[in-house]
């Protein structure tokens, strides 16, 4: 279960707003938005990559806020994360970013190793990429790349930041059932941070609304879809005519 | 976006800012530094990285300090030489001078300041685009301390290949001495390769002078490249300062260990 309460986060200005959000254990969390609302720095605040200026994240039961950076290695080794410019390690091979992640939990065993990175290659549907480089590939593959580390070790928790943003429809529908139906076999809590609505809405549990720093809606998917809320109705619907 | 509250908006004055920030900066340097030491006595790592780091910092290196020092070693033999003539016309010291203040003081310390600039620099540009395009992040994502990672290698080899490269272009330092003593004011190379004046002292300070610049050069770099904010322009200020605050931290370490050297070795 991730907990966040009334996450208060400023850079030059303030970004999060007293942010308060459960994720029940096990749920696919949709978080949609406009651009610059804050969803980006509210997954991060949830990885503890950023350290909010009040309120708290709890995940697996621990304050995160109040842990320091090597006991937070500890939970971090629990959580998966897709970056929204995937941050692949530049001067590693697609198969060694794959598998950096198995290599610090400890996993050694190579044939073990190479067997889960190429299952997980052949799941993004980029079989036969192993030993190029990062720089060598397109902005679809790279995301594609990067989804494919956020799942390797199979978290816990796993947060994607926009894992469908520029791929074609049918990928983009393809990498969405696939991360529907990891969740489900493994039980995970995800958060999924989508500007692909339609799809999106299509394997969501649950879904949030953020807006200029605060969530302003927090529900079902199908209370999602038939919210009479002005702006989350007009952004779900894809509206021109509205408050945004 | 709702109003912030009011207790968050103490004015602060532009003195407090700076004081603050000073402070930020310093506990930061020294977490990087604490950490790097951590790391280095208990992280495993890849012979592979240190190796690499070693090729990187040092045989990079090599040529660069050996032509700065050659030179070094002409001019400041040519410059002390017509200096003396003008007290005492007798040169005989003037290579045992010149090989006592070049291990004591000079040799360590020009050799890291020329270090500062090539590898001080590089470390940040490394670090500091890992930081702005999000793989330290990812790094720590992976449950990997960056300082670990990336700062604890370039450690390791530094400290190694500083003493080697701060003996190997002192070494060319004081035989391109020679050859201007010998050329220009005829003092034979048997009269100018002189140990008399070399003690213990001096082999111990400057070995000590090595090792703190050659561990203290990879944290400031590293410090700079690890708080790198911002895009590329964020880099770019971030190698600059690296550049800046090594050199400073070379001669601050020099002064500190000049002193104590002094004071120890009389
Ligand atoms: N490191 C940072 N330094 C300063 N400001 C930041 C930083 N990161 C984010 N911001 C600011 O925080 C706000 C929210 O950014 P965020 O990346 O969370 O938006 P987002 O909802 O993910 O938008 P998008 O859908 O475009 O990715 C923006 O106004 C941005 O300028
Ligand atoms: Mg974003």
């Amino acid at each position: 279960m991730i907990e966040v309460t009334k996450v208060w986060k400023r850079f030059a200005a303030p970004v999060l707003c007293d942010v308060t959000l459960t994720v029940p254990t096990g749920c696919l969390y949709g978080l949609i938005g406009p651009g610059a609302a804050g969803k980006s720095v509210l997954l991060k605040c949830l990885a503890g990559l950023l350290r909010p200026e009040r309120g708290s994240v709890r995940l697996f039961g621990q304050a995160i806020e109040a842990l320091d950076e090597v006991s937070l290695q500890a939970v971090r080794n629990r959580v998966g994360m897709l970056f929204q410019n995937n941050a692949l390690f530049d001067h590693l091979t697609v198969a060694e970013n794959i598998a950096f992640p198995m290599r610090r939990r400890g996993i050694t065993d190579e044939s073990v190793i190479a067997a889960r990175v190429a299952d997980r290659l052949r799941a993004v549907s980029l079989a036969g990429f192993e030993q190029r480089l990062p720089g060598g590939l397109s902005g679809g593959q790279k995301k594609r790349v990067g989804v494919a580390r956020a799942t390797v070790t199979r978290a816990e928790v796993v947060l994607y930041d926009e894992p469908a943003a520029g791929l074609d429809p049918v990928t983009s529908q393809k990498i969405f059932d696939l991360l529907r139906r990891e969740q489900q076999e493994a039980g995970a809590t995800v958060v999924m941070v989508s500007s692909d609505i339609d799809r999106l809405l299509t394997v969501t549990d649950r879904v949030g609304m953020m807006l200029d720093g605060a969530l302003i809606f927090d529900g079902t998917t199908a209370e999602a879809k038939g919210s009479l809320h002005p702006v989350v109705k007009q952004f779900v619907h894809g509206e021109v005519d509205g408050p945004l | 976006m709702s109003a912030e509250p009011h207790a968050m908006e103490r004015p602060q004055g532009p003195a407090e800012v700076a004081a603050r920030r000073v402070l930020a900066d310093a506990r930061e340097l020294q977490g990087v530094f604490l950490r790097t030491l951590y790391w280095t006595a208990k992280g495993r790592r890849e012979p592979g990285e240190v190796a690499r780091q070693c090729f990187e910092v040092g045989y990079r290196s090599a040529f660069f300090l050996s032509v700065t020092m050659g030179f070094i070693g002409m001019i400041l033999v040519f410059q002390s030489g017509l200096q003396l003539l003008r007290v005492v016309p007798d040169l005989t010291l003037l290579g045992a001078t010149f090989l006592e203040l070049l291990v004591r003081d000079l040799g360590p310390t020009i050799a890291a300041m020329m270090l500062a600039t090539r590898v001080g620099a590089g470390i940040a540009a490394e670090i500091g685009s890992m930081v702005v395009t999000e793989q330290v992040d990812a790094l720590r994502m992976c449950g990997v301390d960056p300082v670990d990672h990336l700062v604890v290698p370039r450690f390791i080899a530094s400290v190694v290949m500083t003493a080697a490269l701060v003996m190997f272009s002192g070494l060319v330092s004081f035989a391109a001495g020679g050859a201007t003593a010998w050329f220009v004011f005829d003092v034979q190379p048997l009269t100018y390769i002189n140990f008399s004046l070399l003690d213990r002292g001096d082999l111990i300070t400057g070995l000590l002078k090595c090792v703190a610049y050659g561990a203290a050069i990879p944290i400031v770099s590293g410090w700079c490249g690890l708080t790198t904010r911002g895009g590329s322009e964020g880099v770019g200020s971030a190698t600059t300062s690296a550049v800046v605050n090594s050199s400073l931290a070379v001669i601050m370490l020099d002064l500190v260990l000049t002193g104590a050297g002094f004071v120890v070795f009389v």
